[in-house]
């Protein structure tokens, strides 16, 4: 739209006592064929726009092309994504199925068509942003804002004859008449100046965004700031370039022992006899071996170990008892193998027991073994703690 | 006027009864079964046109809208459909032993019909149909009645009765529209389950009493009745009908989508019935013709208020109910049939639902001169 300059008559206004005065005006100020003619009222008047022979709104066909679009680009978009470009079998039904599509289409329907609606209505008909109109700097808009209905026929070019415009609102009847000219619009609040920033930023931040890519790109000297994203890794589903066979996950040297799973080095209970337990007797240790005993062995060979389990009988096993002749005779490796391997019913407790823990246990096991066995002179070689204060006695293992 | 007027009644009266003798005909040439879909079909077209049009009446009472004034007497005279309405429910009790798998002795060892057994046993759906037609029978006593009788004594106490009737009367007919759908329609196949099945017949209920209303407003103002209806109360009546008929669209393809999704046996079969062969086509020609056409028909701000195209397309929205129903309750026959028993039907009940409100529009005066809001009901602009 060009605007008009500052200056030049905008048209001519009238003022009219009622709506129907205006009503009964606008016919005869139409005929005079002066130019567009146009009402300003305080509120809306039923029939004005028919009067006026103003054009139906295109909005309601511009709302229609653009829903019907929104539908067909929901439609093809879903339809070459999921039935072509990558087709992919969801829930059991045919890439191509149309009934998924309709909800999105649906909604891509009311989206374009709603956004059409109002951008259409704000920016292509209301011709948004649009600041201050010449009939806003009138004398008349006083009185058309309270109870006034105003009536103007509009400069259409430049052969507008103002003096005819005055006479046919006269004879028709308005008081008082005006004559508008398009007042000076300078600073901020113009729309040239409003666009004009608006482009300005635009254009800023394209120049700026393109600058700093071509630069970044053509200059390596400054490596754009890529984090984590370049980095040397193998992605999902590609053939790993280190390795000559092309996997990323490689097959471990033969031989290779993973942490915590020593093999024994030994191949049946005769053989393990020979295994030597690796751990001092000292007070921690069999502190460590209680504590293992006391949460795994506990269960089946009771307390003391003489297979009086502390679960009752209904478990139906018959724990072996420790404290008899053939266990206490026992080597040490052959307790060790028992427990790594098990043994009649009892279960492997390689996998609850560590390294440490299992000859821990077996040093606690030959104290409770000697505890139950004891000879006169056991306690001979004992020295008490004489500070303590009080009996220790109690507290001997 | 009046010559054309009685030669019309006579035409109708001639169809009526030659349709009679290809209805009776139907029973025993071409089966029970046949006989009773026919009859279950004119039966709901006439009973949902009743129910949807006091729905539209009670409706308006309860949110006070002033523009349907003037147009309040076309739907209250069109409820007045449910007194035939009565007897024909009554006959089509008939059809439970014939048509619905749960009222038959089997039923009792199929382990899904066994749980509905009582539900669905004949002595609980009648005592449950007969007393929707009696609750039924209140509300069109109380909302046309008192209005017919508010043309004469003038009474404003009519209103505010009616504003009160209508909530209390609109939860019943909730219900009861929903029993319609479950207790005529769902158990003709016992085993299928859905929960909006209710909100699809009420969606094709109120639509058809809609179109029922359009079509009557349009006739009577092209026979210089009801003078003072504007186009903006046809606007009003034509977006209605655009807007249920999206309402509708979205019911019927919430319910598909789901169960197209969903793909449970018990669920899917319905639709594996209605979809296959040539009941394809009835499906397509009910989209069509109860979506496509009016939608884009009604869409234009013009065409609401253009009276010729809003007459048909309320005349399309009534045969597009009557497919409906027969694309509801048809498969259960088999493949689709269409031949002179239909037509018979057709024919009887078509003219005799004419006749009938042919009368029903003689009843009382056109506009309820009585309701104080009818004034401003005149003067609504939009």
């Amino acid at each position: 739209m060009t605007q008009p300059k500052s200056g030049d008559t905008f048209g001519v206004v009238g003022l009219f006592e009622s709506a129907d005065a205006l009503m009964a005006a606008i016919s005869k100020v139409r005929e005079a064929g002066l130019g567009k003619v146009e009402a300003y009222t305080p509120y809306p008047v039923h029939g004005l726009d028919k009067a006026l022979g103003q054009r139906r709104s295109p909005l309601g066909g511009m709302v229609m092309i653009m829903g019907v679009l929104g539908a067909l680009t929901a439609f093809l978009f879903q339809w070459w994504i999921s039935g072509i470009d990558y087709p992919i079998v969801t829930g059991g039904k045919a890439p191509t199925s149309w009934q998924a599509f309709v909800p999105i289409m649906f909604e891509v329907t009311v989206l374009f068509a709603t956004f059409t609606a109002g951008l259409g209505m704000l920016f292509f008909l209301n011709k948004l942003p649009f600041f201050g109109h010449p009939v806003l700097h009138a004398k008349a808009i006083s009185a058309i804002t309270r109870d006034r209905f105003g009536l103007a026929i509009e400069a259409e070019g430049d052969a507008f004859d103002v003096a005819a415009a005055v006479r046919a609102l006269e004879s028709a009847g308005a008081r008082p008449i005006e004559v508008i000219s398009v007042p000076s619009f300078s600073g901020p609040m113009t729309a040239r100046y409003l666009e004009r920033s608006l482009l300005g930023i635009a254009i800023a931040c394209a120049v700026s965004g393109y600058a700093t890519y071509w630069a970044v790109k053509l200059f390596p000297v400054l490596p754009p700031t890529s984090h984590m994203l370049v980095q040397p890794r193998l992605d999902p589903q590609k053939p790993s370039a280190f390795f000559k066979d092309g996997h990323g996950m490689q097959l471990p040297v033969p031989g290779t022992v993973a942490r915590g799973y020593l093999p024994l080095g030994v191949t049946s209970q005769e053989e393990a006899a020979t295994l030597v337990n690796p751990l001092a007797v000292t007070q921690k240790v069999l502190e460590e071996g209680r504590q293992a005993y006391m949460n795994h062995c506990v269960v089946c060979h009771g307390p003391l170990a003489n297979g009086v389990p502390t679960l009752t009988s209904a478990y139906g096993a018959k724990p072996a008892n420790l404290q008899a002749q053939q266990f206490r005779e026992y080597p040490d490796g052959k307790i060790y193998w028992a427990i790594v391997m098990g043994k009649n019913a009892m279960p492997s407790y390689a996998a609850d027991l560590s390294e440490d823990d299992r000859w821990a246990v077996i040093h606690y096991l030959r104290a409770l073994q000697r505890a139950q066995n004891a000879k006169p002179g056991d306690l001979a070689g004992v020295k008490f703690e004489a500070g303590s204060g009080q009996g220790s006695e109690g507290k001997a293992p | 006027m009046t010559g054309s007027k009685t030669s019309t009644g006579q035409v109708l009266w001639g169809a009526a009864a030659l349709g009679l003798m290809g209805v009776v005909a139907a029973y025993p040439v071409a089966g029970p079964a046949r006989f009773w879909a026919n009859w279950l079909l004119w039966f709901l077209f006439l009973l949902t046109i009743a129910m949807g049009s006091l729905f539209i009446v009670a409706l308006e009472h309860l949110v006070g809208s002033r523009w349907s004034v003037p147009l309040r007497r076309i739907p209250e005279r069109l409820s007045t459909l449910l007194l035939p309405a009565v007897p024909m429910a009554l006959v089509a009790l008939g059809a439970l032993p014939v048509l619905y798998p749960g009222t038959r002795p089997e039923a009792a060892h199929d382990p899904v019909l066994a749980g509905k057994a009582f539900w669905l046993s004949t002595p609980f759906v009648s005592t449950r149909v007969v007393l929707c037609l009696a609750l039924w029978l209140v509300g069109v006593a109380v909302l046309t009645g008192g209005s017919l009788r508010q043309d004469r004594t003038r009474d404003p106490g009519f209103n505010v009765k009616a504003r009160r009737f209508a909530p209390a009367f609109l939860a019943i007919f909730a219900l009861t529209l929903t029993l319609v759908a479950f207790d005529w329609i769902s158990a003709l196949e016992p085993k299928w389950y859905s929960d909006i099945f209710g909100v699809y017949l009420f969606a094709g209920t109120f639509l058809a009493a809609l179109a029922a209303t359009a079509a009557s407003v349009v006739y009577l103002k092209d026979r210089g009745r009801l003078e003072g209806v504007r186009p903006a109360h046809l606007y009003n009546l034509g977006a209605y009908l655009f807007a249920f008929t999206v309402f509708w669209s979205y019911i019927a393809f919430a319910q598909y989508l789901l169960m197209w999704y969903g793909d449970m046996p018990e669920e899917v079969f319905w639709y594996k019935e209605r979809l296959a062969g040539p009941w394809l086509g009835v499906a397509l020609l009910l989209g069509v013709v109860h979506f496509l056409i009016p939608f884009f028909a009604l869409i234009p701000r013009d065409a609401k208020e253009d009276t010729r195209r809003l007459f048909w397309v309320a005349v399309l929205m009534l045969v597009a109910h009557v497919l409906d129903l027969y694309w509801l309750i048809f498969p259960v026959l088999g493949p689709p049939r269409l031949f002179w028993p239909e037509l018979s039907f057709a024919l009887f009940f078509i003219s005799g639902g004419l006749l009938w409100v042919r009368a029903a529009m003689e009843r009382g005066e056109d506009m309820p001169a009585g309701d104080p809001f009818l004034r401003e009901g005149l003067e609504f602009r939009l």
